[in-house]
């Protein structure tokens, strides 16, 4: 069974429609990409999945359960968003990291404050988030604060962040896009490494040959709909629709 | 003589001090109160139009866009900032006596309650703008990742978004408490005798004119250690950025 079912998602802001009817679904353990041009909807549609948004159609089922159904308005509840929204990890482009908190602070902040409800102590949890900035390589950087930190090393400290609370599905924003180009390599680095110990993720990415690489699944977006999903190969190297094929030369032009 | 007007002009300093603590006690919180007021987003008719049978006209559409609050905030806060404390103090002190025929300002420390009104009214309308800022400030990714780390709305405000709101708020704060301290020299348009008041007594009943000069010392003494505070504040909060 898959781990994410995505049926039907629809989302208007006002007038206009940003996502049309998309339907999508992941197995456990397995990374999905999705690519598109700037303004085809792939931020907002992680951020359905992240009840940032609220879809105006469709379900979201983690795990065979209706998280989220627009017709159904008991699945709807402020109180019971919150829980929900554990199911899913986001790492933002812009990481959004707390500038007041070290960044080991910043991995386990939410963690102590869900303490009593996960049944965890202080301990376990600082140890947790250790072994999280040693996984991320950045063992030495757990008292600094995020402006002491370069941007990769921001990314990386978001990525553990999210990973603290161990998400079913750990969804990335276009994460190296704030990056330099130096900077790119140590972030797609650990996603890589994510993807060899079979986290579940969703990727959104401008970067063509780690989508293909990394991911199980690639998905083309365009205008809000999905033009085309497969494996990545096929999609990236061999598109069937001349919109993906448009919008990938334009890639290959550029880079 | 030397102590004669030290004397004096610390009951003057005196006043100009209550004043100035009383307007932070009451114009700090009533300032938050204000921006809040001023950022409402409430809008009482949007539901009763939209979703009528009838498609809105443009008046009816307009109308489903007003924030009522916000703009009476706005407005209110416009007009304050737009004239001088001076001419708010004699309304506030003359106004009820003129034009309804009732001073209710004809008690002990009448004028010293008027003049407080009239600052904390007038300097609230300042701390909520400068609120505002800092609240808007904050970036909402800062929120919405304390969101979808599963945090709830209160653990976001006091964990997450209130320091950088302090922080974002403590230089312009400072400066307009700062301007707070010389403008309670104000007070003496209805005759409190504050600072100034009291060194200028002098030149009119002595001929001399050093204690009015004299008064600048007090100004600089308090705002000097205001700005030590101040300093301290921000030396603490620089800690993150
Ligand atoms: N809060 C909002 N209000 C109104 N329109 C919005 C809002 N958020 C996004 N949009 C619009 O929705 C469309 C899709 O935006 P989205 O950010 O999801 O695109 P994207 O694929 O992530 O683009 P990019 O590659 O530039 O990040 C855009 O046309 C955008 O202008
Ligand atoms: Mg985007």
């Amino acid at each position: 069974m898959a781990i994410l079912e995505v049926q039907n998602i629809e989302k208007h802001f006002g007038s206009t429609k940003v996502l049309t009817d998309i339907s999508f679904s992941l197995e456990e353990g397995q990374a999905l990409s999705i690519i598109g041009s700037s303004g085809s909807g792939k931020t907002t549609l992680l951020r359905c999945l992240n009840f940032l948004e609220k879809p105006d159609k469709g379900r979201i089922c983690v795990r065979g359960k209706v998280l989220f159904d627009a017709g159904d308005p008991s699945t709807q509840l402020e109180g019971e968003i919150r829980k929900k929204r554990l199911h899913f990890g986001l790492v933002f482009q812009s990481f959004n990291l707390f500038p007041q908190y070290t960044a080991l602070q910043n991995i386990t902040l939410a963690r102590e404050l869900q303490a009593r409800e996960r049944g965890e102590t202080k301990a376990q949890i600082e140890a947790a988030g250790r072994e999280l900035l040693s996984q991320m390589g950045l063992s030495d950087r757990a008292d600094h604060y995020p402006h002491q930190l370069s941007g990769g090393q921001q990314q990386r400290v978001a990525i553990a962040r999210a990973l603290a609370l161990q998400p079913d599905i750990l969804c990335f924003d276009e994460p190296t896009s704030a990056l330099d180009p130096e900077l790119t390599g140590e972030v797609l680095r650990v996603i890589r490494n994510l993807a060899e110990k079979k986290t579940t993720m969703i990727i959104v990415t401008h970067e063509m040959a780690f989508a293909r690489d990394v991911a199980d699944q690639v998905i083309f977006m365009d205008e809000g709909i999905i033009v085309e999903q497969g494996d990545p190969h096929k999609v990236i190297d061999h598109p069937k629709e001349d919109r993906t094929r448009q919008f990938l030369s334009r890639y290959t032009e550029r880079n | 003589m030397f102590w004669t007007v030290t004397l004096s002009l610390l009951k003057g300093f005196g006043a100009a001090t209550e004043l100035f603590f009383l307007t932070l006690l009451l114009g700090l919180p009533l300032g938050l109160v204000v921006a809040f007021g001023s950022m409402s987003k409430f809008q009482p008719f949007r539901r009763w139009i939209l979703y009528r049978k009838k498609a809105p006209g443009k008046f009816l559409q307009a109308l489903a866009q007003l924030r009522p609050i916000s703009a009476l905030t706005n407005i209110i806060v416009w007009i304050i900032r737009g004239t001088p404390l001076m001419l708010q103090i004699i309304i506030i002190f003359y106004g009820p006596g003129l034009w309804f025929d009732n001073n209710i300002w004809a008690f002990g420390n009448g004028r010293m309650a008027a003049c407080t009104l009239a600052f904390v009214i007038n300097y609230a309308c300042y701390f909520s703008v400068i609120y505002r800022g800092g609240i808007e400030g904050v970036p909402v990714g800062q929120r919405e990742a304390g969101e979808v780390l599963g945090m709830t709305k209160r653990q976001i405000f006091f964990k997450v978004t209130l320091l950088q709101m302090v922080k974002r708020v403590v230089p312009p704060l400072s400066n307009e408490i700062i301007t707070l301290v010389k403008d309670t020299s104000l007070a003496r348009i209805i005759a409190i005798t504050e600072l100034i008041k009291a060194g200028e007594a002098y030149m009119k009943s002595n001929g001399i004119t050093w204690p009015l000069f004299y008064t600048a010392v007090f100004y600089l003494i308090f705002v000097g250690i205001l700005t030590l505070l101040f300093n301290f504040v921000e030396r603490k909060l620089s800690y993150f950025r």
